[in-house]
C-alpha cells in the first residue's frame, strides 16, 4: 500500500510540475487503505470529475463519514499544508475544495443528511470591496475542518452582516477586506454586534487590515493567514471568547 | 532636462539628470479632487473632468508624468461587462462578467466607440493639448491575462487555467487585441507612454508556469504591437518570474517593494538584460499610513537600490494625504 502511494506521487509532481514549482517538500500524506487513497488524491489533485466516481464506488465498501474524514478533509488538509509551504497556487487551492465539497455532497447524500459540523462561522468580504481571494481560502479551509460556513460572499453591507450573525447563531464571524477604504466597514459591524449583545469574535483579515486596526474595536481578533481560521474556530467552539482569541492569537 | 526628455530617456537606459519620478497606476486622491474641482465618479466617465483630475499630477504633485484613466474597466466594459459605480470613493469595478468558458467571444468592429472608451481618448487629447510639451502623458491599458479574467470571472479563469489551459486561450486572445487596439487609439491621441496592467498575473493569484505559458506570450505580443513605450505593472512578490517579465520585452516594468531588486537586478545582468525597474515607495504601509519621513527614508532606499525611476508601487488609495506624495518628489529633487 505503502509503496503504490508513493509511486503516485511522483505522477503528481511530473504532471503539475511541482517539483520545479515549488520549495517545499511535496506530498506527504497518506491515507488507510487503496480506495481512500484515490479519493484523497483526487482532492490534492483537484480532479473534481474523477472524484465523484471514486466515492459512489468507496460508497458500496465504507462508511460515509469515514469517506468525508479519512480521505476528502485529510485531502483537504494536505492541499493546506502545500499552500503554507508555497507548493500550492491559488488555482490549486480552489479546484481541492472543489473536489472536495463534490466528494462530500455525495457522501451526504448517502446519508441521508448533512454531516455533523462542529459548528457554524459565518464569512464576508467588506462593503465596496470585491477582493475575496483570502475569504475564500478561508471558507475552503473552514469546510475541510469540519465547519459549516455561511459565506456572504463580497461587497456585503453592514447590515447584512449583523443580520446574517442573529439568524445563524454563528460561533464566529469573519471579514476580510483588502482596501483602505472599505476596512472601515468592520468598525461598523463590531458596534451593531455588540450593541445587540452578539458579543461572538469577528476574525478580520485581508491585505489592508493590520493588528494594530483590529485590536482597536471590540471583538476584533486579527487574521494574518487563512491558515489560523480552524484554528480560531476550534477555540470558539470550545468558549474561547473574543478577548481569549485575541489574546491567544494577537499581541 | 525637462520632464519629457527625462522620462523618455530613462526609459530607454540613457543618462539622466535626475530620476523621473511618476505614477504608473492611478495616483487621484480625495485632495485632489477637492482643490481641482473634478471628482469621482464624473473623473471616470467624463472626458473633461477625466483631464482635470490627471492634471494635477503635474500642477499639484510635481510628477514628470500624467495619467489616466482611473480605474481598470474600459476594456471590460466595452467587451460586454457590466461595471459596478462605486460613487465619489472608489473605482468602478466589474459586476457582471459577460461570458463562460466554452464561449466563443468576438471583437466587436466598434470596439473604440464603445462604453466610456470615447471619453478616455478625449481626456488624452485634452492633456496632450494643454499640457502635452511639458510633461509626459501615459494611457493605461490592461494586459490580456487580466481583461480575460474580467470576461469570465476569476474562479473560472484560474481553474481553468490551470485544468483546460486551451479553453482560456479564445479570451486571451480577444483581450490581447481589445489592449492593442486601445494602446493605439491613446498613442494617436496623443499619449507617449502605454502602461499596462496585468495585475491578475501577480503571484498572489497564478504560479510561474501559469504566468509563463498564458500570461507572457500575450504580454509579449500586446508589447510588441504597441506603437509607443510600454511599462508592465504586475503587483506581488514577482522574484520567481522577473526575468520572464523582462523577456515579454516593455521597455520597463513597475514593481511593487515587496519585490528583491537587488536580486532581479542582478539576474537580469547575468543574462544581458538592461530593463529599467520603476517602484519603491509602498501605496498602502508608506503614503497612505506614513509620514513624509518615512517616504523620504523609503524613497532614498529605492534609489540606492538601484530603481531607474521612482513611483508609488501600485495604485494609490485616494485618502493618501498630499504631504506624502509630495514627499517623494521632494526627497528625489533633494537627492540631486
Ligand atoms: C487580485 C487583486 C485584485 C483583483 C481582485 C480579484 C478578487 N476576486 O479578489 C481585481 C483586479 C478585481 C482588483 C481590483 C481592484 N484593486 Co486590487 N489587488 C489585487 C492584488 C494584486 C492581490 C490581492 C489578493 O487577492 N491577494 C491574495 C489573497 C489570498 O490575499 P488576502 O486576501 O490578503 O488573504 C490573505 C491574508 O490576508 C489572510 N486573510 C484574509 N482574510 C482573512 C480572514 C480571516 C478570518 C483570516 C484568519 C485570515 C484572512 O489570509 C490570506 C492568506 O492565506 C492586490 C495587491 C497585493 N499584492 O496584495 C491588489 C490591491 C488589494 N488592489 C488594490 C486596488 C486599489 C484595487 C482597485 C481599486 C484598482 C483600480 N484602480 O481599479 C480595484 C478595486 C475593486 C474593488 N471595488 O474592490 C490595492 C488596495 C489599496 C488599498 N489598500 O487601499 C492593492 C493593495 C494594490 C495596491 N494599490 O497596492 N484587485
Amino acid at each position: 500500500m505503502e509503496a503504490l502511494a508513493i509511486s503516485n506521487y511522483d505522477n503528481i509532481f511530473k504532471r503539475y510540475d511541482l517539483v520545479s514549482e515549488g520549495s517545499g517538500q511535496g506530498i506527504m500524506a497518506t491515507a488507510k487503505d487503496a480506495d481512500l487513497q484515490k479519493i484523497m488524491e483526487c482532492v490534492i489533485e483537484g480532479e473534481t470529475d474523477d472524484i465523484l466516481g471514486l466515492v459512489d464506488e468507496a460508497l458500496t465498501k465504507l462508511d460515509p463519514m469515514v469517506i468525508i474524514n479519512d480521505a476528502l478533509i485529510k485531502g483537504m488538509n494536505e492541499v493546506s499544508r502545500l499552500w503554507d509551504e508555497g507548493t500550492y497556487y491559488l488555482p490549486q487551492v480552489i479546484l481541492a475544495s472543489d473536489a472536495m465539497l463534490a466528494g462530500i455532497e455525495l457522501c451526504e447524500k448517502k446519508m441521508g443528511k448533512s454531516m455533523e459540523k462542529k459548528g457554524i462561522v459565518v464569512t464576508h468580504t467588506a462593503e465596496g470591496d470585491i477582493h475575496d481571494l483570502g475569504q475564500k481560502i478561508v471558507n475552503a479551509l473552514l469546510r475541510a475542518n469540519g465547519y459549516e460556513v455561511i459565506d456572504l460572499g463580497k461587497d456585503v453591507p453592514v447590515d447584512t452582516v449583523v443580520n446574517a450573525v442573529k439568524q445563524y447563531k454563528p460561533v464566529m464571524v469573519t471579514g476580510t477586506a483588502l482596501m483602505t477604504t472599505t476596512m472601515t466597514a468592520f468598525e461598523k459591524i463590531s458596534n451593531r454586534l455588540s450593541a445587540a449583545g452578539l458579543e461572538i469574535p469577528f476574525v478580520c483579515g485581508g491585505g489592508a487590515v493590520s493588528e494594530e486596526y483590529v485590536t482597536g474595536y471590540k471583538l476584533g481578533v486579527f487574521g494574518k493567514d487563512a491558515s489560523q481560521a480552524p484554528g480560531m474556530a476550534a477555540d470558539a467552539v470550545n468558549g474561547g471568547t473574543w478577548q481569549e482569541l485575541r489574546e491567544k492569537y494577537n499581541g | 532636462m525637462n520632464s519629457r526628455d527625462r522620462v523618455l530617456a530613462a526609459l530607454k537606459g540613457e543618462a539622466v539628470d535626475r530620476p523621473p519620478v511618476i505614477s504608473v497606476c492611478q495616483h487621484a486622491t480625495y485632495e485632489q479632487m477637492d482643490e481641482l474641482g473634478a471628482a469621482w465618479p464624473e473623473a471616470h466617465a467624463r472626458g473633461d473632468k477625466m483631464a482635470a483630475l490627471a492634471m494635477g499630477g503635474f500642477t499639484m504633485l510635481g510628477l514628470d508624468a500624467v495619467r489616466v484613466p482611473f480605474c481598470q474597466t474600459h476594456e471590460a466594459e466595452a467587451l460586454g461587462a457590466k461595471i459596478k459605480d462605486a460613487g465619489r470613493t472608489g473605482v468602478p469595478s466589474v459586476e457582471v462578467h459577460p461570458y463562460k468558458i466554452g464561449d466563443q467571444p468576438q471583437f466587436p468592429d466598434d470596439f473604440l466607440e464603445r462604453g466610456r472608451i470615447p471619453q478616455l481618448l478625449q481626456a488624452v487629447r485634452i492633456l496632450k493639448e494643454n499640457i502635452g510639451d511639458q510633461v509626459i502623458i501615459i494611457g493605461g491599458i490592461v494586459g490580456p491575462y487580466t481583461v480575460a479574467t474580467n470576461l469570465v470571472g476569476i474562479d473560472d479563469m484560474l481553474r481553468t487555467s490551470f485544468k483546460k489551459p486551451e479553453k482560456v486561450v479564445p479570451f486571451l486572445e480577444l483581450a490581447e487585441k481589445a489592449g492593442t487596439v486601445l494602446a493605439n487609439a491613446l498613442v494617436e491621441a496623443g499619449a507617449d507612454v502605454i502602461c499596462v496592467e496585468d495585475m491578475m498575473t501577480s503571484l498572489d493569484l497564478v504560479s510561474p508556469k501559469i504566468y509563463r505559458s498564458l500570461a507572457a506570450p500575450y504580454e509579449k505580443k500586446q508589447f510588441s504591437g504597441i506603437n509607443a513605450p510600454t511599462i508592465i505593472h504586475i503587483c506581488g512578490k514577482l522574484d520567481a518570474i522577473m526575468t520572464d517579465i523582462a523577456e515579454t520585452g516593455p521597455s520597463a516594468i513597475s514593481i511593487e517593494p515587496v519585490v528583491d531588486v537587488k536580486l532581479a537586478l542582478e539576474e537580469f545582468s547575468k543574462k544581458g538584460i538592461k530593463m529599467p525597474l520603476i517602484g519603491g515607495v509602498d501605496p498602502v504601509r508608506t503614503l497612505f499610513s506614513g509620514t513624509p519621513e518615512e517616504v523620504r527614508r523609503e524613497v532614498e532606499k529605492a534609489l540606492e537600490d538601484g530603481f531607474s525611476m521612482i513611483s508609488p508601487g501600485c495604485s494609490v488609495a485616494p485618502a493618501s494625504p498630499l504631504e506624502n506624495l509630495l514627499a517623494i518628489v521632494d526627497t528625489v529633487k533633494e537627492k540631486k
